[in-house]
């Protein structure tokens, strides 16, 4: 199983090489088209979700503030992101004169590429997956540092000190939670013994008592410090200070426009969903129903599909619940959570966690460590 | 020792008040109902929006032309001049010939209601004043001439 490295883009590759490698089409080309419309396919897919999340974002804060949000395009204001986004594209785009404009015009591109490049490796259930890489966990770790690169770069481009304060802000908070979330990962890879996507969540099994998440005592705190730290990661409130609407106006987006801001917004979106199916895959097992994703046939698949969709969407909404219940922190309390708490409790978790595995041979409360 | 406590109290205190917060949204996102009003188009069934506002609100002047003596008070008591009247002799009586009120300039005092000893200048509920064009809120109350209406005596006692 090690070494089988099942995906999407795999199964592309196959069918593709039967039908054109038979005309004479060449192998680079059968190889880059594989890669490349799995990669399309799920820059649609997180880019509607993002567009979904912000009508759920503006739904559920409208319910909890006693409002009625939006209703008055389509059914229910259904269509109201899709107005959003044309609205956005329709606007004029600004870039001051002042700002260094290449880099200006790049970082939009970067920020959204390190969410978009995040979810090539999130398994959706069943065999849908883009791309299984052995590296998987840490590559989604390295990809969300982009992040920081992107933040700062719109912040010192923009040439305006509150984008530039939101950019230095967004540094030291994404660099410091980037911290307790890896250590909060690496005890689930201490169990599972793999950082493939795909691994990790065959691993576990269907029922709740089968997943990571209550695998042993330690695993409940660091699934809780690995969700709260990236929503500081996504710079979602109470950790929102590279926005700060009220302090810092809008943060390192204050001079963009158009499908420019828009880019950063759908990023910012879309990664809600990227953590969330994240933690859905690997501490609540993902899609799995107990059943060998590549053995099964594509109705049992689609019931994976669902079953990942059924543990991201609750994630989702708690995310979304979390923002319009705290306000923001001060910005030593969020420097002395993260470096004070989170990290020497994850550090325990790990480190407990290890001792567990090496006590108890590898198994957890009920779940087992499979035979060799 | 204190510290050490301190340090967990403070992780305890956390997870407690925010789970208070979520609970009190939460209770707030599944059971409180909206009070949006929807003002134009969306107010409930034979609902207007008249309704909406309050008793004794300050709205478009109306003015009934059967009370009114000719008097002049709330032309003259008026502070920025946005009641017009003209008054003709003829020798039929005194005629109303004008009454202009300028709800443009109309600041909705309410000293015109008070000084009116026949209640015939009065507050109605309208509030609705959008027009294409600002001659429109001159509200012409006479288009043609009308006799005043008549003092009457009191009953004597």
């Amino acid at each position: 199983m090690l070494y089988i490295m099942y995906s999407a883009a795999n199964t592309l590759y196959g069918i593709l090489k039967d039908h054109l490698g038979a005309v004479g089409v060449p192998d680079a080309a059968i190889t880059i088209a594989a890669y490349a419309v799995p990669c399309f396919v799920v820059l649609g897919l997180t880019s509607m979700i993002a567009g979904m999340l912000t009508y759920l974002e503006r739904k559920i804060s409208a319910d909890i503030q006693n409002r009625v949000g939006p209703n008055r395009v389509g059914p229910w204001g259904l269509l109201q992101f899709p107005a959003d986004g044309i609205k956005l594209l329709l606007k004029e785009d600004i870039i001051p004169d002042a700002a260094d404009k290449k880099l200006f015009k790049l970082a939009p591109y970067l920020v959204y590429s390190s969410t978009v490049l995040a979810s090539l490796v999130i398994p959706f259930g069943g065999s849908f997956i883009v791309a299984d890489l052995n590296i998987g966990l840490i590559f989604i770790i390295v990809v969300s540092s982009l992040l920081v690169v992107g933040f700062l770069m719109s912040g010192w481009a923009s040439n305006n000190k509150w984008a530039l304060l939101g950019g230095i802000r967004s540094a030291a908070q994404i660099i410091s939670y980037e911290i307790p979330t890896a250590l909060t990962l690496l005890t689930v890879v201490l169990i599972a013994g793999t950082f493939s996507m795909q691994e990790i969540v065959m691993a576990q099994g269907p029922w709740p008592w089968q997943w990571f998440v209550f695998h042993n005592p330690f695993t409940v705190v660091a699934f809780i410090i690995f969700f709260v730290s990236s929503l500081a990661e996504m710079n979602r409130t109470p950790f929102d200070f590279p926005e700060a609407e009220s302090e810092l106006v809008s943060g390192y987006n204050v001079e963009y426009s158009g499908m420019r801001f828009a880019l950063f917004f759908a990023a910012e979106f879309s990664s809600i969903f990227i953590t969330a199916s994240l933690a859905a895959a690997v501490f609540l097992g993902g899609g799995n129903i107990g059943r060998d994703p590549y053995a099964s046939g594509i109705g049992w698949q689609l019931v994976m599909v669902g079953v990942f969709f059924a543990k991201t969407v609750p994630l989702c909404l708690v995310t979304i619940w979390v923002r319009w219940t705290l306000p923001r922190l001060r910005i030593d309390q969020m420097m002395a959570m993260c470096w004070k708490y989170f990290i020497p409790i994850s550090f325990a978790c790990l480190v407990s966690t290890a001792v567990w595995m090496l006590a108890f041979d590898g198994n957890g409360i009920f779940w087992r460590m499979p035979k060799p | 020792m204190n510290a050490v406590a301190r340090y967990f109290r403070n992780i305890g205190d956390a997870v407690a008040t925010t789970l208070t917060g979520m609970r009190i949204t939460l209770r707030y996102w599944v059971k409180e109902p909206a009070i949006t009003v929807e003002y134009p188009d969306r107010l409930g069934a034979g609902r207007t929006a008249r309704d909406l506002v309050a008793e004794r609100f300050r709205g478009f002047l109306q003015v009934r032309l059967n009370s009114c003596i000719g008097c002049l008070q709330c032309m003259r008591t008026c502070p920025i001049n946005c009641i017009r009247i003209v008054v003709d002799k003829r020798p039929e009586g005194r005629m109303l010939s004008r009454f202009d009120v300028n709800q443009a300039k109309c600041m909705y005092c309410g000293l015109c209601v008070e000084v009116c000893p026949t209640e015939a200048i009065v507050f109605t509920k309208r509030f609705e004043g959008a027009c294409y064009d600002i001659r429109d809120l001159r509200v012409r109350h006479v288009t043609s001439p009308v006799p005043v209406a008549q003092l009457q005596r009191k009953e004597q006692p």
